[in-house]
């Protein structure tokens, strides 16, 4: 119990750092909501107010939320790495409080993102959603295993020397098994049709066996 | 060993151009799903060999895993580029277009993609330890896709590509010929797989 406690308070410290760096340097964040606006704002603009289907619509609210999330949450261990401070964060706290820490503060980031983007671009595209409640539920559970899969690729990519465009390229296989169903229940979401609950369940699933494979993969690196 | 399978590849050819019989309708060119399965088959057997690799390689910490991963991987992108090559060409005699986005395209697709980010990944770190452990985590953190995705993909999309040799219902709906050839050449293209890894590892 006493182990439990002081891996929790650990995540928690890793979390209120991040969270505080967050605010004080606020570049990553509005670049991350500047990309999902001019995403957004130039898929609108492109379609000039033309009726889009809601299919398509469903692919392309998921297409602004992946790159929009690729470039917000690609450098999560940078600062660490540039300053040098990561094998010092090793030494005060457990390996899995940072990671889980880290991903906390990612889920947390694209929550916020995904307030910020989803109204503008259902205004935008004028989509009146039928289903409420289904397109919050897959949009959480999207974004938790982006935040699995995102947090470890993030670590993967600190030591890389090319950075442009790597992170989405490794994260998109990863996280296709979530983007499928996701954006066929967000389709849903749009039409109010008959919803297949194991879609759910199965973005679930995989949201526990990427958070699973995370954590024990990370101990690797 | 070389010669063997030299002599094996001739042979199998040899078979696929003289002694099986012409597709209905299709014309000669058809006669490339002889080339399209054992591809096919191998880029799946090279990232299962990878992943393999990358495993033993994290346990152990000897380089020489890391190695055979990454030949896996490489072959496994050629077999893999070959494969859906062969394949959208023979989906164009059959079906009338290159590509679809049939079930086992698109599954196919996402394993070009894997095998390129893998690939990409491992151009992109400089230093020869961190890249090793890194390329293994992400081999064996793309293989988690795999079972995932056999699964969801056709549920999602319709197929119209044949049933594997081994159906489920395990009726086998071939000449005999035809069939001996296409195990032959499988067959040959696994040990081609595997004399390639085994190169500079004697």
């Amino acid at each position: 119990m006493k182990l439990f406690s002081s891996r929790f308070k650990q995540v928690v410290a890793i979390l209120r750092k991040d969270f505080l760096i967050g605010m004080r340097q606020r570049a990553t964040f509005a670049a991350m909501m500047m990309f999902a606006l001019t995403a957004t704002a130039s898929l609108s603009l492109s379609t000039g107010g033309a009726f889009v289907e809601p299919k398509f619509l469903a692919a392309l609210l998921w297409v602004v939320i992946f790159f929009a999330a690729s470039a917000g949450i690609a450098g999560t261990f940078d600062d660490e790495a540039t300053a040098g401070t990561l094998p010092t964060l090793k030494l005060y706290a457990d390996a899995q409080a940072i990671l889980f820490g880290k991903m906390i503060y990612v889920f947390l980031s694209l929550v916020a993102l995904t307030i910020f983007i989803l109204p503008i671009f259902l205004i935008l595209f004028d989509e009146p959603t039928e289903n409420f409640l289904l397109l919050f539920t897959t949009i959480f559970l999207g974004l938790i295993g982006l935040a699995a899969a995102g947090t470890l690729t993030a670590a993967l990519t600190t030591s890389a020397t090319v950075k442009g465009g790597l992170f989405p390229i490794l994260l998109f296989p990863v996280t296709l098994p979530i983007f499928l169903p996701a954006i066929s229940l967000t389709e849903i979401s749009f039409t109010s049709a008959a919803f297949d609950m194991s879609s759910l369940i199965m973005i679930a699933a995989f949201d526990s066996i990427l958070i699973t494979a995370s954590s024990i993969l990370y101990d690797y690196l | 060993m070389n010669k063997i399978l030299i002599l094996l590849t001739a042979a199998i050819i040899a078979a696929i151009i003289f002694l099986v019989p012409p597709i209905k309708g299709l014309g000669d060119l058809a006669k490339i799903i002889f080339f399209h399965v054992p591809t096919a088959w191998v880029s799946v057997i090279a990232f299962f060999a990878s992943a393999f690799f990358a495993a033993k390689f994290l346990r152990t910490s000897n380089f020489s895993f890391d190695k055979l991963s990454e030949r896996a991987a490489r072959l496994g992108f050629i077999f893999v580029l070959l494969s859906t090559i062969s394949g959208a060409i023979f989906s164009k005699l059959t079906w009338g277009a290159y590509w679809n986005w049939d079930p086992r395209q698109t599954t196919i697709f996402i394993l070009i993609l894997i095998y390129g980010a893998y690939l990409t990944l491992r151009a992109a770190v400089a230093d020869e330890k961190v890249r090793a452990k890194v390329s293994a985590i992400y081999s064996l953190l793309s293989i988690l896709t795999v079972p995932f995705l056999v699964f969801i993909i056709p549920r999602m999309y319709f197929s119209l590509h044949p049933s594997p040799v081994l159906n489920s219902s395990g009726r086998i709906e071939m000449d005999s010929i035809v069939l001996i050839v296409l195990i032959a050449a499988v067959v040959d293209a696994t040990l081609i797989f595997i004399q390639l890894m085994r190169r500079d590892f004697k």
